[in-house]
């Protein structure tokens, strides 16, 4: 970092071409720059936000940007939320099962505690298992972030340059509704890892928002990286 | 039921005890919860971890004094 520290200042006092002073750095084409301009959200909990604030991931190398930080689809999460908002009424007819009705006052407190606090632990964990999992586009790199329970993740990533294929499915009504599916990737080295069980490849990214636009940044990436002198 | 000489069990101390070990068990999930939020927001470091991790500390805390609670009533 020192060492390419020194070199740009090197660089900026004998005034060099611009081309010498980014080495590795990929400007954003025009065509990248149209395809992040529209459509997307750009809120900090939308399913698809181009160029996040303030945002930085493990291994983020100094010269790579994050073009597109994207998570599952905020519908998603509805399967979850209604089982949470059922089970939250489920303490006010307690009354009505014969094995509670036969436990005493004190004993009954501490269940319904018990049964609230199990309520928000689930509610808690099923949030940050969707807001963690994240998938990252960048100018260089394709990142896949899987957190599977409580003790196990796991970090797939591939260089734009080796992706080989990109397709996307949407199935189902909800999906079709509010425009979200599966963005599927092939790379050279198709490696399966524990968290690709069920997936078409080990870079997919699931229930994903805008999944044509998100196909589409892909493509276009590894178009321009296959010319690296354009 | 009277299996100890002088103590009655009932319905009432089995499910109280059970509860009492999930509380402790809940406990024990919160605090691993806190800590696998502190690993996640290091491999994905969003501006909102922050509070977070304050919501993920305020459960833990909660049930912390949740259990206390139950287990001296």
């Amino acid at each position: 970092m020192l060492l390419s520290a020194y070199r740009w200042v090197n660089l900026v006092q004998l005034d060099m071409p611009e081309v010498f002073k980014a080495e590795n750095v990929k400007a954003e084409s025009e065509e990248i720059k149209k395809l992040l301009s529209g459509g997307f959200s750009g809120r900090s909990f939308g399913s698809c936000v181009p160029r996040p604030h303030k945002f930085r991931f493990e291994a983020q190398q100094d010269d790579e940007t994050v073009l597109l930080l994207g998570r599952r689809h905020l519908v998603t999460n509805l399967r979850w939320i209604t089982m949470l908002c059922f089970a939250f009424v489920i303490p006010f007819v307690w009354g009505e099962f014969p094995f509670l009705k036969a436990l005493d006052g004190n004993t009954l407190v501490s269940v319904t505690m018990l049964w609230y606090m199990g309520l928000i632990f689930y509610g808690m964990q099923s949030f940050l298992m969707w807001f963690y999992n994240v998938y990252i586009i960048t100018n260089e790199r394709l990142v896949d972030v899987d957190f599977v329970g409580l003790l196990s993740k796991t970090v797939n990533v591939a260089q734009i340059s080796r992706v080989e294929d990109v397709n996307y499915t949407q199935k189902g009504i909800l999906a079709s509704f509010f425009n979200y599916g599966d963005v599927i990737m092939q790379t050279a080295s198709e490696q399966r890892t524990p968290d690709t069980v069920g997936e078409m490849s080990a870079f997919t990214f699931e229930s994903v928002a805008f999944p044509d636009k998100v196909a589409g940044v892909i493509s276009q990436l590894t178009e321009e990286a296959e010319k690296p002198w354009k | 039921m009277e299996i100890i000489p002088g103590v009655t069990i009932n319905l009432s101390m089995i499910v109280s005890f059970m509860v009492k070990i999930s509380m402790i068990l809940f406990l024990i999930l919160s605090i691993i919860m806190v800590r696998q939020e502190s690993l996640m927001d290091k491999v994905v470091n969003l501006p909102i971890g922050k509070s977070l991790k304050i919501l993920t500390w305020g459960y833990f805390l909660f049930s912390f004094f949740v259990t206390v609670i139950i287990l001296l009533a």
